[in-house]
């Protein structure tokens, strides 16, 4: 009875870290460069928060099934060779059935492979957990990573674009902020994001 | 040593498992991405030479109007009524541009143009990727060339608008416009 207790407790606990406590971004700052690549519309970041996500989901479970046969001294090359091959599966999938997101985000799939948030679990946790425990923790590394993209991309699609998924919903006559839709804004809004969302989760930086 | 032989075996077993599977991969999607990227281009020449068709009719739309002639190299497409259509690729400011560039059939003034990849400037550059500014080349000559001219001075045959805040995308553009229409203009009234 205690076991599963203590076995429930440490899954909630490895849910709430990945999506706030240490979420990917704003309290490990890992993955951002894909984050302000990728963030200009909402279907963008979708298409790479699902990509992520997946990749990231096929690792924890090969590596933690993996992890007593690993050998100690060559497991970074035993990650890359895992995490590649499941980003060129994600890339050749978004080519054959999505080819207009796949043009769109372009290169960033293949970047997918040095997204440090999947090195950076991998190493951190899939490597030393239980299956079980690395699923959920890829999940929710996954959704708090998606769920960043997709805020950023709503209010820089809105501003850059004057469209919400491909919809106009600015009025006629809105002047696109370009800026937006370029890297700067992307920035900007990555700190806002991150002030705000350190402020609420009280971290204290030293 | 032996775990030394160990961790060798064990880093080409993982790799070649895992090559199997992209191998397996690549041969199952690979038609799919041929087949998406031959839709895309047929897609671009129906647009370019504004025949009106319905997304799952592409092929059959093509087919039924349009020949395809020439070379690998030099690959053109006709139409029922003479008009000529081939695609175009040179360096943009950023990044390469290629597109469809329509002609009507006396092989100088422009039926229209589409743009099927380009890597300018978002909001900018990008422009020149949209219908409202590709529609401006419609009916314009190559006398001898296209020459850019600020935005709204326009005002010949062969003149074409820059978009403010995006020139030298523009520009470039239409550098590769009137390098692709002499080496296609030599070779299809040769062919």
């Amino acid at each position: 009875m205690a076991v599963t207790e203590l076995a429930k407790k440490s899954s909630i606990k490895t849910i709430m870290n990945g999506i706030w406590r240490d979420h990917p971004i704003f309290s490990m700052l890992l993955g951002i460069c894909s984050a302000l690549a990728v963030s200009n519309r909402v279907e963008n970041a979708i298409a790479m928060g699902a990509g992520v996500t997946f990749v990231l989901l096929a690792t924890a479970v090969l590596i933690s099934l993996l992890r007593f046969l690993i050998p100690r001294r060559v497991r970074m090359i035993t990650y890359m060779l895992i995490v590649a091959s499941f980003v060129i599966i994600v890339d050749r999938f978004l080519k054959a059935f999505y080819p207009v997101i796949s043009e769109s985000i372009g290169p960033y799939v293949g970047l997918i492979i040095t997204n440090c948030i999947i090195m950076g679990r991998a190493e951190a946790f899939y490597i030393q957990n239980n299956t079980l425990q690395s699923i959920l923790d890829s999940l929710a590394n996954g959704f708090g990573y998606t769920y960043t993209l997709v805020s950023i991309a709503v209010v820089r699609e809105i501003l850059g674009f004057g469209t919400l998924m491909g919809i106009k919903v600015m009025p006629e006559g809105w002047t696109n902020w370009v800026v937006m839709s370029m890297a700067p804004g992307a920035f900007f809004l990555i700190s806002i994001f991150i002030w705000i969302t350190r402020t609420l989760a009280k971290m204290e930086s030293e | 040593m032996k775990e030394k032989i160990l961790m060798i075996v064990f880093v080409l077993l993982l790799g070649s498992i895992l090559t199997g599977i992209l191998v397996a991969v690549n041969f199952y999607t690979s038609p799919l991405i041929e087949k998406n990227r031959v839709i895309k281009l047929k897609t671009s020449v129906l647009k370019a030479v504004s025949i009106p068709f319905s997304e799952d009719e592409v092929e059959k739309v093509f087919a039924e109007n349009i020949r395809v002639k020439g070379s690998d190299e030099n690959i053109y497409y006709l139409t029922a009524s003479e008009e000529v259509a081939f695609p175009f690729s040179g360096p943009g400011l950023w990044g390469p541009i290629t597109g469809i560039l329509a002609m009507h059939a006396d092989l100088s003034s422009i039926k229209g143009i589409t743009i099927m990849h380009q890597e300018e400037t978002p909001g900018l550059g990008s422009r020149i990727a949209e219908k409202e500014y590709l529609d401006i080349f419609n009916n314009k000559k190559f006398a001898p060339d296209l020459i850019a001219v600020g935005a709204g001075k326009s005002s010949r045959e062969n003149e074409i608008d820059t978009i403010t805040g995006a020139t030298m995308s523009s520009n470039a553009f239409i550098i590769i416009l009137n390098i692709e229409y002499k080496e296609y203009r030599s070779f299809i009234q040769g062919d």
